[in-house]
């Protein structure tokens, strides 16, 4: 069977170099049936890979350990559930399955336009056969997941920590951000070579980039709850250069979404489109190579092998390509408008857009503070987190105040009247609240800050929605909730934009919540207690249990007690499994809208003594909320238009 | 095109410049002040004992082997007495807080915190490092950010 994976492999790295020629000789001696053969080749190549991976799984399903990438990454042990999910847990099954995913969105964009965009698909097909075919050349070469090794007893096993929910929908939910953005990427250079640079590249690929974006966050998201829930160290994101590498495309392709509405609506900000989509593209390229390089030190890269330098071969070329494209065009590219007040629309978008990229530049410096440090001083200096706190979080509140500007400020010019219809009742609204949370304020500043622009952007949510309805009910006579239902509907653009924009500010509620973030830690004796916030916590037992052969777990057992009450029974474990060399502590959350008390059960002694880490750490889960409304938001945001419209 | 037209488009111009310019500039300024307050040297123990009085006191990361035998852990509290090497020099770390599961003897250490004029280094952060598969090395994750 591994025969047939390898060989589809190898046939779809050479399809793939065809479909990366042959569209474009179809283009210079103008044959069409070129461009046919281009785009069933596509098609082709999705089934191939299909098939590879089908194979791939079918392996894991048989333990088949004579394949090397199997026998790492499971054991006759492992449940379904995460015998699935290992396909991706390592190196080279990721390759195979980011592959999967950009061979399957390829022939959704052969199928989407098979009669329109006929000047942009044979480019489009040709960007994204050769992205393909840097995937498809490292499983041929550098990364083979068929590798065949002499098949031990028992696999090695999938490490603990990764068998966790939050890990099995991390890396494809990211996978698909990343891959996702080759398509808008691929359009754009699609639109440059052509010369036809009008915004048609930019609304056939407003979903795709949508899509990506969306998936790009959650991805994070998940990396985010998982690393909470699961590494015990009582916080969600640690500025790891890997987190890094996945946050700065997050937040270009933020810029992105928002830059190209200019340009749709004003037809600005062409080269900086452009700009903002390549640096997208190289910046998903690049979190690859930090990640599968090494040259960053990073708790959880890949190792060091020469794929990393694959990636970064390839991001050369696709920034020198595509530098190239965007330079040959710039007399073509100008703008047919010019910005006209400083207080408008546009230019709080364009601020808006130069304050992401430089959150991005800034997080991209201190990541590779290091490698640039020992360049230039012949010294390794490195930053950690209080540096992307310091700069990040004035940059962060600067962009959570536009997010309320943006969307209410008037076209081209913003006139008096506009700014007191839209802005003067959150602005009192809000300067209550700030009045209101001024005793949490005390020692808080940018916490207090932060909450109180938080009141003034949902303040102007709100609003439109409220006067939305109501106008809408004036003039159809509906009830209130159907007019506002029907609004959205009728604009779920823009109403999907706010809904996201209401779970932005859910998320920076609960990042802010870690300004009041308590942690104590203390070694106990049966029947000690120790106090944190509200809470006290008595320690009661601790006792063995082996659910399963290959797994013992250490479990204690406290009391929660809030006011004097009992709430809970709080239970952290320490599990030892057979297969890994440490234990791995299972925290004990108790969560709630409020805050959330974390216990760690950090160690234990002979004598039954246990030393324990606990953190309250207060407004966590509006985090996790504030991601599950981004999502409806973009659900609302992406659905088909409502029929009616045109 | 008249001159007139042309300076006012100019003038306009110039306000989105300079507004740039105020954005780009601000966040220029976080990043140098960030840098130059929050950034730490990585060296390795040699090259921290050859910087002389100037290291006294400032927060550094320092690099090493755990030395066979050096370590005296005490049980009740949560501290740990230890030396490292890097083959050549070796130092006293002194540090408090939860100790790694992957922490022992002949293991790679990573210790942040400040080395004192009694030739103790006083380590607020004791991360272990592994070598570089994916798996093992996610744990040192709750050691690297604790105490931020």
């Amino acid at each position: 069977m591994n025969e047939i994976g390898e060989l589809c492999i190898l046939l779809s790295l050479g399809i793939s170099i065809y479909s990366t020629i042959v569209p474009i000789l179809g283009i210079k001696r103008g044959r069409e049936e070129y461009i046919a053969s281009a785009e069933n080749s596509i098609f082709v190549t999705a089934g191939l890979i299909t098939i590879s991976s089908v194979i791939l799984t079918y392996a894991f399903l048989n333990r088949d350990f004579s394949i090397e990438y199997v026998a790492n990454y499971s054991n006759r042990d492992l449940p379904l559930f995460y015998t699935v999910s290992a396909f991706w847990a390592g190196q080279k099954g990721s390759l195979l399955f980011w592959s999967l995913l950009l061979s399957l969105f390829a022939a959704v964009v052969v199928i989407q336009n098979k009669n329109k965009n006929r000047d942009f698909m044979p480019y489009v097909i040709s960007i994204i056969s050769i992205t393909q075919c840097l995937f498809l050349l490292l499983m041929t070469f550098a990364a083979r997941p068929f590798e065949l090794i002499y098949p031990p007893e028992d696999g090695s096993g999938l490490n603990p920590m990764l068998q966790n929910p939050g890990m099995v929908f991390h890396p494809p939910t990211l996978y698909m951000g990343y891959v996702g953005f080759t398509i808008p990427y691929a359009f754009a250079m699609a639109s440059l070579l052509t010369g036809h640079l009008g915004d048609v590249w930019i609304k056939t690929t407003r979903r795709w980039t949508i899509f990506s974006w969306f998936f790009l966050g959650m991805g994070n998201l998940f990396g985010a709850w998982w690393a909470y829930r699961v590494l015990g160290w009582g916080g969600y994101w640690a500025w790891d250069p890997v987190e890094n590498a996945s946050f700065m495309p997050w937040l270009t392709g933020t810029a992105y979404l928002h830059s190209v509405m200019i340009q749709e609506r004003r037809d600005m900000l062409k080269v900086w489109n452009m700009v903002l989509i390549v640096l997208t593209f190289s910046l998903t390229i690049f979190g690859t190579f930090l990640t599968r390089s090494g040259v960053i030190q990073s708790v959880h890269s890949f190792g060091q092998g020469p794929v990393g330098y694959y990636f970064l071969a390839f991001l050369i070329i696709a920034i020198v390509f595509s530098s190239y494209l965007i330079v040959s065009r710039l007399s073509i590219l100008k703008s047919n408008n010019e910005l006209d007040s400083i207080v408008s629309r546009e230019s709080s978008f364009l601020f808006n857009n130069l304050i992401l990229v430089g959150a991005a530049f800034a997080t991209f410096w201190g990541t590779m503070f290091p490698l640039i440090s020992e360049a230039i001083k012949g010294e390794k200096v490195t930053v950690g987190p209080p540096f992307f706190n310091q700069v990040n979080i004035p940059i962060g509140l600067t962009l959570l105040l536009l997010v309320g500007i943006c969307p209410l400020i008037a076209w081209k010019k913003a006139s008096i009247s506009n700014f007191k219809r839209n802005f003067l009742i959150p602005f009192i609204i809000s300067i209550i609240g700030g009045i209101a949370l001024m005793p949490i304020g005390k020692g808080h500043l940018m916490a207090w800050l932060s909450f109180t622009i938080s009141i003034f952007v949902i303040t102007t949510i709100v609003m439109e929605f409220y006067k939305g309805a109501i106008a809408r009910r004036e003039t159809t006579g509906e009830g209130f909730v159907k007019a506002l239902i029907t609004l959205s509907r009728k604009n779920k653009r823009r109403y999907g934009g706010y809904i996201i924009h209401i779970g932005v500010v859910l998320m920076y509620i609960g990042i802010t919540g870690t300004s009041y973030n308590m942690e104590k830690e203390a070694t106990l004796k049966k029947g000690e207690s120790m106090s944190i916030g509200d809470y006290k916590v008595v320690y009661k037992d601790i006792k063995n249990n082996t659910p399963v052969p290959t797994k013992a777990e250490v479990i204690a057992t406290m009391d929660v007690e809030k006011d004097g009450k009992i709430i809970a029974t709080a239970t952290p474990r320490r599990d030892f499994y057979k297969t890994a060399e440490q234990p791995i502590s299972r925290v004990y959350n108790l969560s709630g809208l409020k805050e959330d008390l974390y216990i760690i059960l950090a160690g234990f002694q002979e004598d039954g003594s246990a030393t324990f880490k606990i953190h309250v750490n207060p407004l966590v889960k509006w985090l996790w909320i504030g991601g599950l409304v981004i999502g409806a938001g973009t659900l609302i945001a992406m659905l088909p238009d409502w029929k009616g419209k045109k | 095109m008249d001159l007139g037209r042309q300076s006012i488009m100019n003038k306009k111009q110039l306000k989105f410049v300079i507004g740039s310019i105020v954005i780009v500039a601000a966040i220029g300024y976080l990043v140098v002040t960030g840098i130059t307050r929050t950034s730490v040297y990585y060296l390795k123990v040699n090259e921290l004992l050859s910087k002389g009085d100037s290291i006294y006191d400032k927060s550094v990361r320092v690099e090493g082997k755990v030395v066979d035998g050096s370590i005296k852990k005490d049980p009740t509290a949560l501290k740990v007495d230890f030396r490292i090497t890097d083959g050549t020099k070796d130092m006293t770390i002194h540090y408090e807080g939860i100790i790694p599961d992957l922490f022992e003897d002949e293991r790679d250490v990573v210790v942040e915190g400040k080395y004192t004029r009694e030739g103790i280094f006083k380590a607020h952060t004791l991360l272990t490092s592994c070598p570089s598969k994916y798996e093992s090395a996610d744990k040192s994750h709750p050691e690297e950010v604790k105490k931020i």
